[in-house]
């Protein structure tokens, strides 16, 4: 039996719903959060429901409701959703040479979509490639918006009336999806090690308040598991008879496998 | 004001993810930053949800009764005996709400 070109698009599209549900409902506690916090904080309900909508941001979204509602400046918003955000930078450049060939449109529509959880969803080394894998995306990111929005919605009307989700420990749930993703990634040492030390940075940087704490602690951890990865190359090269200075070489010239 | 503030929000949340997948950026990724950045989704993913587990209200708890702790080392041992996504939540979750529940008791 063979499928035509409209079932596939179906499989993908049910493919991509079914890989993000499980994130879409993980964060059920976070967008119930954002909306009923926006009203509490006397926000207009056209004013809470643009945020999921334009801004479409998780923690952004919280800490700058917080900090709109003490009065602080437009600057400090800004910069701190800025900082927030500066994560996705990383997205974009990891994703850069699969998204910068795709017409505008795609381009367009996939950058706004592209956040953490789409992210997850995109490590395959074929992702994006092809009409069916954009579909696949579109329908997984935009999943995720629709879902984003339909919590945000449900925080604004029902908010005052529900109690605080996250106080009652539901922020397991992004961690246990979060586990979920990167766990079976981890395969080989280098990855271990990128891991480690981004658990371990993390952690420190959060308790001393650092403001770039995710952002600095991913980047020293992909660091950490680049030279893992270089030292192994290395080592490898060496025990092929290849003089460490001849493999340092190969590796500079880009030509070391990975 | 605040729909100012909130369309300006919109342009830095969006500019920060669309930013790099624009074409005409004079940047070109040799190989060693493509293998750098090839690391990025696991770093980020785990310095988000390791501090959920480990730091509640600015305070760091490595009790080994944390029931955050519990439930994620159940999560992360099933995830890497399954890797499944549904299979590890379901794990998780569960071991989450039982070790709150005795902590209560």
């Amino acid at each position: 039996m063979s499928l035509t070109k409209r079932d596939a698009a179906w499989l993908m599209t049910k493919k991509g719903f079914l890989d993000m549900l499980p994130l879409n409902l993980a964060v059920l506690p976070w967008g119930i959060l954002c909306g009923s916090l926006a009203i509490q904080r006397d926000f207009s309900v056209l004013e809470a429901l643009l945020m999921p909508l334009v801004v479409f941001a998780g923690s952004a979204q919280l800490v700058a409701i917080e900090l709109m509602a003490n009065n602080a400046s437009l600057a400090t918003v800004l910069f701190t959703t800025l900082v927030i955000s500066s994560r996705h930078f990383l997205y974009g450049l990891a994703l850069r040479d699969k998204l910068k060939v795709l017409p505008t449109s795609w381009r367009y529509s996939l950058g706004f979509l592209l956040t953490d959880e789409l992210f997850a969803l995109s490590g395959n080394s074929k992702a994006f490639v092809g009409k069916l894998r954009l579909i696949y995306a579109l329908v997984a990111g935009g999943s995720f918006y629709l879902f984003w929005l339909l919590w945000n919605v449900t925080g604004i009307v029902a908010g005052s009336y529900l109690p605080d989700l996250t106080q009652l420990g539901l922020d397991f749930a992004i961690a246990v999806t979060f586990i979920a993703l990167v766990v079976p990634t981890v395969t080989n040492f280098p990855m271990l090690i990128t891991v480690f030390v981004a658990a371990l940075l993390s952690v420190l940087f959060k308790l001393l308040h650092f403001e770039l704490d995710l952002v600095a602690a991913a980047i020293i951890a992909m660091y950490c598991g680049y030279l893992t990865d270089r030292w192994q190359c290395r080592n490898q090269l060496a025990k092929h008879g290849l003089s460490t200075k001849k493999a340092l070489n190969d590796i500079n010239k880009g030509g070391g496998k990975s | 004001m605040i729909l100012l503030t909130i369309f300006l929000m919109a342009v830095i949340t969006f500019g920060t993810r669309y930013l790099f997948t624009h074409p005409s950026l004079p940047i070109r990724l040799g190989p060693k930053v493509a293998k750098f950045l090839s690391y990025s989704a696991p770093a980020v993913l785990t310095a988000i949800w390791v501090p959920i587990i480990f730091v509640q209200q600015g305070q760091l708890n490595l009790s080994i009764t944390n029931p955050y702790f519990i439930a994620a080392s159940f999560a992360v041992i099933t995830a890497a005996k399954s890797k499944s996504i549904y299979l590890t939540m379901f794990a998780g979750l569960i071991t989450f709400i039982l070790s709150r529940y005795v902590q209560m008791m």
